[in-house]
């Protein structure tokens, strides 16, 4: 990018960080600059240049700073004003102490490394404590499980997991080519192919008890892209649901095939049901904010049937 | 943007730093000689410049010069303000951040510039990614203010659930895929957690006096939607059974779980009953609540009203 296409604020901010570094650090190279403040060499020369005629009243020579390139190295003196960078904005310290900490947060994170060591540092110059004021959760796993398929997916090797299906209600055991693990949410998926599905699959990571990798090996899809969470089958039954306003969450929520909304804010929806356990989980939860439309005879009093067999236990 | 202009920034900045009184704009004006000489461009040019210094945060300060009369503004940038203490990061440390800030980035805060101000960007060798895709974390407009309101120890004052709150801010917490805050309720004098994405207004930071950090203890485990509520807090507990026995040990963390044998008692802090309620019924008949009365009376009045 030439060096006049840049926004002022960005080579005015860039500038304000780049004099206290080269000025603190002795001779640094063109390359280690251009690397650490992401310009070319072109860049960092007409930033250069302005920085020549910068200094103080009454900006004679022995008033401006000086800049001095010897070979690939370059030399700032006399740029005690600039001796720190500015301080970081509310915006950058919660970006990066949002990163750290969520890393860090991650099962298995390492307490004692280079990320915590930093985030601690910097923490510090900002005046707080990082692990009171912020906690970032990205979505549970057991860190041993989340370990395996770290590993896995960089090498591309087959996982067995041992995983509890929330929809179904069962636990199976079963062969996954893993392609990348996801954090969105609040949860952490994994993405592969499943070899039980025979189909690509979303998986829960903190619903895998167990994932052991095995010797086989996999080529993933060029573009493995994340996946939405559920792929309905075509011989899937259909129930239609009234839901009530305040049961709207449920458009957002779920991959409903058609919505019809009505004037009174509730909307009629069609949802395919792969599993009986997750159409009365979801019947339960909206109790009087729901209502079966239409469903084939097995799946119509299925919410009526759930709340029946729960409320056995209060009586 | 032109040379010229961006050497009189630097110039003004590098001014405005190394005074130890505030400088009028006349001083200004003419120490600097670069600004338009009639009064009026000078003025729109001088304002502009102020603007962009200040959108960038610097500490800008208008305050009277001593000594005049009558007391005439003047300007400067208090340099304990301005400065950042150096963090002492190795280079080591600096590529774990910067690490970390390209895997996880919150929507609209580019991590950057944060970054150039710690020595810019590094790469450590070893490791390149973090091995996990991140979706950005939403933003939200009153993040920045509660974050600095935070670190400060400030006051904050916004509008949730349809009443004005002054509350203590103790801490932001992202957990499920949403912004929260934690802090002490001044009406109710006691700590609640309120959504970011339900705070109603702009968050105001008091300024002025701070508060004192809280005793309470971070929990340093996930929470639950049923602890992330803004009511008085009420201790349930629950008893699980079930294929989903081992996921809810797991997910709840053990100092939750009273004991396990083929099922697990479990005693969770509820202050959003509709998600406490949303929760036990997801174990369908795999799960009763055993207490508080009047919450299991809760549980069967709903399910009454589907039976």
């Amino acid at each position: 990018m030439s060096a006049g296409a840049e926004a002022s604020s960005v080579r005015l901010q860039r500038l304000l960080s780049l004099v206290p570094w080269i000025a603190a650090n002795d001779g640094p190279t063109i390359d280690e600059i251009t690397a650490r403040f992401g310009i070319t060499p072109s860049q960092l020369a007409a930033d250069l240049e302005v920085v020549w005629l910068v200094g103080l009243p009454p900006y004679t020579p022995d008033a401006l700073i000086d800049v001095v390139q010897e070979g690939d190295r370059v030399w700032i003196h006399f740029a005690d004003v600039f001796s720190a960078p500015q301080r970081l904005t509310p915006d950058q310290a919660v970006a990066l102490l949002s990163a750290g900490a969520s890393v860090l947060a991650l099962p298995g994170a390492d307490l004692d490394g280079a990320l915590a060591g930093g985030v601690a540092k910097l923490a510090a110059v900002l005046g707080v404590d990082a692990a009171q004021v912020l906690d970032v959760d990205l979505g549970g796993a057991a860190a041993e499980v989340l370990d395996v398929l770290r590993t896995a997916v960089r090498d591309r090797r087959r996982v067995h997991l041992d995983y509890y299906s929330y929809g179904r209600d069962t636990r199976t055991e079963r062969d996954v080519d893993p392609y990348v693990v996801h954090a969105e949410d609040g949860s952490l998926y994994l993405l592969g192919h499943c070899h039980l599905a025979g189909a690509e699959r979303r998986f829960r990571v903190d619903r895998i008890a167990a994932a052991t990798m095995l010797e086989d090996r996999f080529e993933p899809p060029v573009d493995a892209t994340v996946a939405r969470i559920f792929q309905p089958d075509a011989d899937d039954p259909r129930v239609v649901l009234r839901l009530a306003p305040a049961a709207r969450w449920v458009t957002e929520a779920y991959p409903v095939e058609s919505a019809v909304e009505s004037p009174d804010g509730s909307v009629e929806v069609t949802l395919a049901i792969a599993a009986v356990p997750w159409l009365e989980r979801l019947l339960v939860n909206l109790g009087p904010d729901a209502a079966v439309v239409r469903a084939p005879d097995d799946l119509a009093h299925v919410g009526r049937r759930a709340a029946a067999r729960i409320l056995a236990r209060y009586r | 943007m032109s040379a010229a202009k961006l050497e009189r920034l630097l110039n003004l900045t590098a001014l405005l730093l190394d005074t130890p009184r505030p400088i009028t704009a006349d001083q200004i004006r003419s120490q600097l000689e670069v600004y338009p000489s009639d009064e009026a461009a000078f003025r729109r040019a001088f304002e502009r410049d102020k603007d962009e210094l200040r959108s960038m945060g610097i500490p800008l300060r208008v305050e009277k010069v001593p000594g005049t009369m009558p007391a005439i503004d003047g300007y400067r940038i208090p340099r304990e303000e301005y400065a950042l203490r150096d963090p002492g990061l190795t280079t080591a440390e600096l590529a774990a951040l910067h690490l970390a800030a390209s895997a996880v980035q919150v929507e609209g805060l580019p991590a950057t510039e944060g970054l150039l101000k710690l020595g810019g960007i590094v790469a450590d060798g070893s490791t390149s990614d973090l091995g996990i895709h991140v979706a950005p974390l939403p933003a939200d407009p009153n993040l920045a203010i509660l974050f600095a309101a935070v670190s400060a120890r400030h006051a904050v004052t916004f509008r949730y659930n349809d009443e004005d709150r002054t509350v203590d801010p103790y801490r932001l917490d992202f957990q499920r895929g949403r912004w929260y805050l934690s802090g002490y309720d001044h009406a109710r004098a006691d700590e609640r957690n309120f959504r970011l994405d339900r705070i109603a207004s702009a968050v105001e930071s008091g300024g002025g006096s701070t508060f004192a950090p809280p005793e309470t203890t971070v929990p340093g485990r996930a929470r639950g939607a049923w602890e992330l509520g803004a009511e008085e807090p009420v201790r349930a507990v629950v008893r699980i059974e079930g294929p989903a026995v081992r996921w809810a040990v797991q997910h709840l963390g053990p100092d939750q779980v009273r004991s396990v044998d083929d099922a697990a008692i479990v005693e969770l802090p509820v202050t959003n009953r509709a998600a406490f309620r949303s929760f036990v019924l997801s174990f369908l008949e795999h799960a009763e609540v055993l207490e508080p009365a009047d919450l299991r009376a809760e549980i069967v009045e709903w399910l009454e009203s589907i039976a």
